[in-house]
């Protein structure tokens, strides 16, 4: 699970909030099976962590020496 | 849309809210007093009217506020979730509630027994705060300064509530203590040690989020809170001790340390990306600007001898720091933060098939900038009745009640906006449940 074979990005870094959260979860309602979407956010999303725990979708977070978190979401079932 | 929220654990909405919508209430009661007050009361910080008055705002106000807004932001911000939170912040609330009245009864009354209750709620309900929120906070990754910076808070909430215990004992004659001393070393805790390390904590995540502004430097995050505290025990030993001259140069570091976080913050406001102001960044300004101003009063009071025989001085910081401070801050976190949640919870309520309204329709904008408005003349009256007391004092009581009345109003407006739209989403979920 990679940031570079992602099939979608959405770089949330200078949206307000709630507006990462909504793009985010609107993306992964046509996320198909065996895609990958790559969130780049300011901070670590907790809110969406829940989100996505609780929808069945498995992340990986990374934290960039910039201070951009990457979240790489993917369906747990994969 | 996905569904947001797990109901096992996150907070309901009615575990913030309840203390959202108390703690107008304590500051319409102190605006009340201050109304029925007679000018002379500025004349002291130590009559029983200033220090009810003190209290209404503080472990009121203020407490209400900041707890509740914990509740929520410690599973937002940090990812720390509080075990059974409906139930704790119902038992919470209750003694937190109960306790402020007793205090302002009691520094009224001087009644030694409105004390010792008051003590024991106060202490009982913060103890249950410190213990749930300490338990989820613990063992978590320190992803960011807020994290550390929360635990720090919690620290100088605790050094507070035990430092109030002990000069409640005092105060109800069974103890023998330097009483101003002591008072000055909970007023620094409780509104340094707590205050701002709170706002700090916070700000460092809410303020590039909402403002859109760049971060805080990670050497001020890293080191701000440390520093405070460090200052706190340093210059609070000396005070007990009466190191007179010791005192006043640690007390003048430490307000100037604490001075750092208002200017970043102004500094960074000044590079947002937003075209235009919302109520919530104006009010953040006004907060800012009104700490500086009080640590300016502060020092000018301690340092320069004609200024320090005007004997409204430490009324006027009171003002600036309590109303123009805390509460403007508060009162513009409260407009993120209440819309929000309410936001958050419709959307999860409509599970996917109903779209929640925007955040910005939850409170309608013009009436928060009135209620803006309001405040920051209730400020500017206050400010105004430490030099015509006579003159000024009752007015700016008055517009003070209405400046929070008015916060009530907004802050019922959106929970009446929540149980609309649950009604109307339960209707829709009722009508597609009958044609499927």
């Amino acid at each position: 699970m990679t940031g570079k074979d992602a099939t979608r990005m959405i770089d949330a870094r200078g949206l307000e909030p709630p507006e990462p959260m909504v793009r985010t979860l609107d993306a992964l309602d046509h996320l198909e099976s065996g895609d990958e979407l790559l969130v780049l956010l300011p901070r670590e999303p907790f809110p969406l962590y829940r989100a996505l725990e609780i929808n069945g979708f498995a992340w990986r977070t990374t934290c960039l020496p910039d201070g951009t978190v990457e979240v790489l979401i993917r369906h747990q079932t994969q | 849309m996905q569904a947001l929220l797990s109901f096992q654990q996150a907070p309901p909405l009615a575990a913030p809210v309840r203390f959202f919508l108390t703690a107008p209430l304590f500051a319409i009661a102190g605006g009340l007093l201050l109304a029925w007050s007679e000018p002379a009361v500025l004349l002291s910080r130590w009559t029983p009217t200033a220090l009810a008055l003190t209290h209404l705002l503080t472990a009121g106000f203020m407490l209400q506020v900041m707890l509740g807004a914990l509740f929520q932001i410690l599973p937002v911000v940090a990812g720390a979730h509080i075990t059974r939170p409906l139930l704790v912040a119902r038992l919470v609330h209750a003694a937190l509630t109960a306790g402020a009245l007793l205090l302002t009864a009691a520094f009224l009354s001087y009644e030694p027994l409105a004390f010792q209750l008051a003590v024991s709620l106060l202490g009982a309900g913060v103890a249950l705060f410190v213990g749930a929120a300490g338990r989820a906070l613990y063992g978590l990754p320190v992803s960011s300064p807020t994290i550390p910076g929360l635990k720090l808070a919690l620290v100088g909430l605790s050094v507070t509530v035990c430092l109030g215990v002990l000069l409640a004992i005092a105060l109800a004659g069974t103890s023998v203590l330097p009483l101003q001393q002591l008072t000055a070393v909970h007023l620094a805790w409780g509104l340094i040690g707590w205050g701002i390390n709170l706002l700090a904590a916070v700000g460092f995540i809410v303020v590039p989020m909402f403002q859109m502004t760049p971060s805080y430097p990670e050497w001020f995050t890293r080191r701000f809170s440390w520093s405070l505290l460090v200052l706190l025990t340093a210059w609070g030993s000396v005070e007990l001790a009466g190191g007179a001259l010791a005192a006043a140069a640690f007390a003048a570091t430490l307000v100037l340390v604490a001075a750092a976080f208002p200017v970043l913050t102004l500094h960074l406001q000044r590079r947002s990306r937003r075209a235009r102001f919302d109520a919530s960044q104006r009010y953040w300004r006004v907060a800012m600007l009104s700490l500086l101003l009080a640590g300016a009063t502060c020092l000018a009071g301690n340092a320069l001898t004609e200024f320090s025989e005007w004997q409204a001085w430490p009324w006027l910081c009171g003002i600036l720091l309590l109303v123009g401070g805390f509460m403007s801050v508060m009162n513009g976190m409260l407009y993120k933060i209440v819309p929000f949640l309410v936001w958050m919870h419709l959307q999860n309520l409509g599970g996917g098939r109903f779209i929640a309204p925007s955040m910005n329709k939850v409170i309608a904008t013009w009436q928060i900038e009135r209620q803006m408005q309001m405040h920051c003349a209730s400020l500017c009256l206050l400010v105004a009745a430490t030099i015509w007391p006579e003159w000024v004092l009752r007015p700016a009581a008055m517009v003070f009640l209405l400046a929070n009345a008015w916060l009530l109003r907004n802050l019922l407006a959106a929970t009446s906006f929540f149980h609309q739209h649950r009604e109307r989403i339960a209707a829709l979920t009722t009508t597609a449940t009958g044609r499927a």
